[in-house]
């Protein structure tokens, strides 16, 4: 328990380091899958840990050690209750945390669903007559395009085929799941912040390769994606300016100029264990608490 | 043979994939567009029908107009709901911290020394 107990915390260290090398290397359909798996079951073990810290200031509890006592029985406690107590308050953080995330999450849901309101149910591309060039798909059944006028008009009709088959990349892949997943995580366990943000990039990627594939042409892409990033450059948006300054698109456009990266199974295999590790240490920390409750207790 | 190529290609996308096709190539033109110049458009070895057969369905879904007053067979796309989309978008931002932003944007802001290198990438490319 002394050691268990942290290792999920550990893992939340080395997973945010890893990320950044897989997610160069890996192909990121793969990349993208294995960091998420591993982050979900990272923040579930350390919250879990969290939880058995703090549920281990019950040994502290008076009438526990009495009978502990009269038991002749001396209590071994494992737990310092300073450390208890900074779990407990932890805890409370990552309980706020969480449900902020929830809310923001259901706040955009309804958003979107106001933004298909007078189109055809059974119309993929909901065009939005906007000067702002945008574009992104809306998660659901049916899934949605929403693209603006703009965005359109700044695209050649090959590029737009691009758009369009990113977008509905997203959607036949359930991307918008899998960054709920990895928001969650994050939410949960703040550390787990790096390999979020490693996630978002790469289901961008996972779809710029899948529309690459479908358009058949890397550099046609690679335009689309430049031609795309330069018009939302140019567009004055005093209210809607969204300041990323992450070299994303850059970065995008670089790897659509050289051939997709490998599936490194052996590496995702890793990156898996590194997840499991901590689910599994977890899971060890809890028999030895319920252990040492029963014995306090009989 | 690259005929045949281009061909399986259209053939393979969908009724609803071509349909945002024609959608969007109608969108990106500030003019209204005959079905053959949709084909153009289009390319990919599209079939002159199937282009009148989508036009045909968007039209029955309200998303396209008859041109009435230009060319005879000419088809512009219908405002009203892109407009009512892009009012509730602007709602959405209006109501405080921006639920779209949140999203994953199909290209994210550039910094200006990243606008240079795409520039040069254009002039360099040939777009």
């Amino acid at each position: 328990m002394r050691f268990d107990v942290y290792t999920p915390l550990l893992v939340s260290l080395l997973l945010p380091l890893v990320s950044p090398v897989i997610g160069r290397r890996m192909a990121p359909a793969l990349a993208a899958r294995v960091l998420t798996s591993a982050a979900v079951l990272t923040a579930a073990a350390t919250t879990w840990s969290l939880i058995l810290l703090t549920t281990a200031l019950l040994g502290d509890v008076p009438p526990v050690i009495r009978e502990a006592h009269e038991d002749g029985r001396p209590l071994a406690d494992p737990v310092p209750e300073v450390i208890g107590v900074a779990a407990c308050l932890a805890l409370a953080v990552v309980a706020r945390r969480v449900q902020r995330a929830v809310r923001a999450e259901r706040r955009t849901r309804r958003a979107l669903r106001r933004l298909c309101e007078g189109h055809p149910r059974d119309t993929e591309l909901v065009v939005a007559a906007c000067e702002v060039p945008q574009a992104f798909a809306i998660p659901g059944r049916p899934g949605r395009i929403l693209v603006t006028s703009a965005m359109l008009g700044a695209l050649a009709p090959a590029e737009r085929r691009v758009l369009l088959a990113h977008e509905r990349a997203h959607l036949r892949h359930r991307h918008g799941r899998l960054v709920t997943a990895v928001t969650l995580a994050a939410a949960a366990d703040p550390l787990l912040g790096p390999v979020r943000s490693a996630v978002t990039f790469l289901v961008e990627r996972w779809a710029d390769e899948q529309a690459a594939t479908e358009v058949g042409d890397r550099g046609t892409t690679a335009r689309a994606l430049a031609r795309a990033a330069l018009s939302t450059g140019r567009a004055a948006r005093p209210a809607c300016a969204l300041n990323f300054t992450d070299r994303a698109v850059t970065r995008r456009i670089a790897a659509l100029q050289t051939s997709p990266p490998p599936y490194l199974w052996s590496a995702a295999a890793a990156v898996l264990a590194l997840g499991a590790l901590a689910a599994l240490f977890a899971a060890d920390a809890t028999t030895d608490l319920v252990r040492l409750l029963a014995n306090a207790l009989t | 043979m690259a005929g045949t190529g281009s061909r399986g290609r259209a053939e393979r996308r969908s009724a609803g994939e071509l349909e945002s096709e024609v959608l969007a190539a109608l969108w990106a033109t500030e003019r209204p567009l005959t079905p053959a110049e949709i084909q153009t458009e289009i390319g990919g070895g599209l079939a002159y029908n199937t282009v009148h057969t989508i036009l045909k369905r968007l039209y029955d879904k309200g998303l396209v107009l008859r041109d009435a007053d230009g060319r005879r067979g000419a088809y512009r796309p219908a405002k009203n709901a892109a407009e009512l989309t892009a009012e509730a978008m602007h709602e959405a931002l209006d109501r405080g911290p921006d639920p779209i932003a949140a999203l994953q944007q199909f290209v994210s802001r550039l910094s200006p020394e990243e606008e240079r290198a795409l520039r040069n990438l254009f002039a360099g490319g040939g777009a």
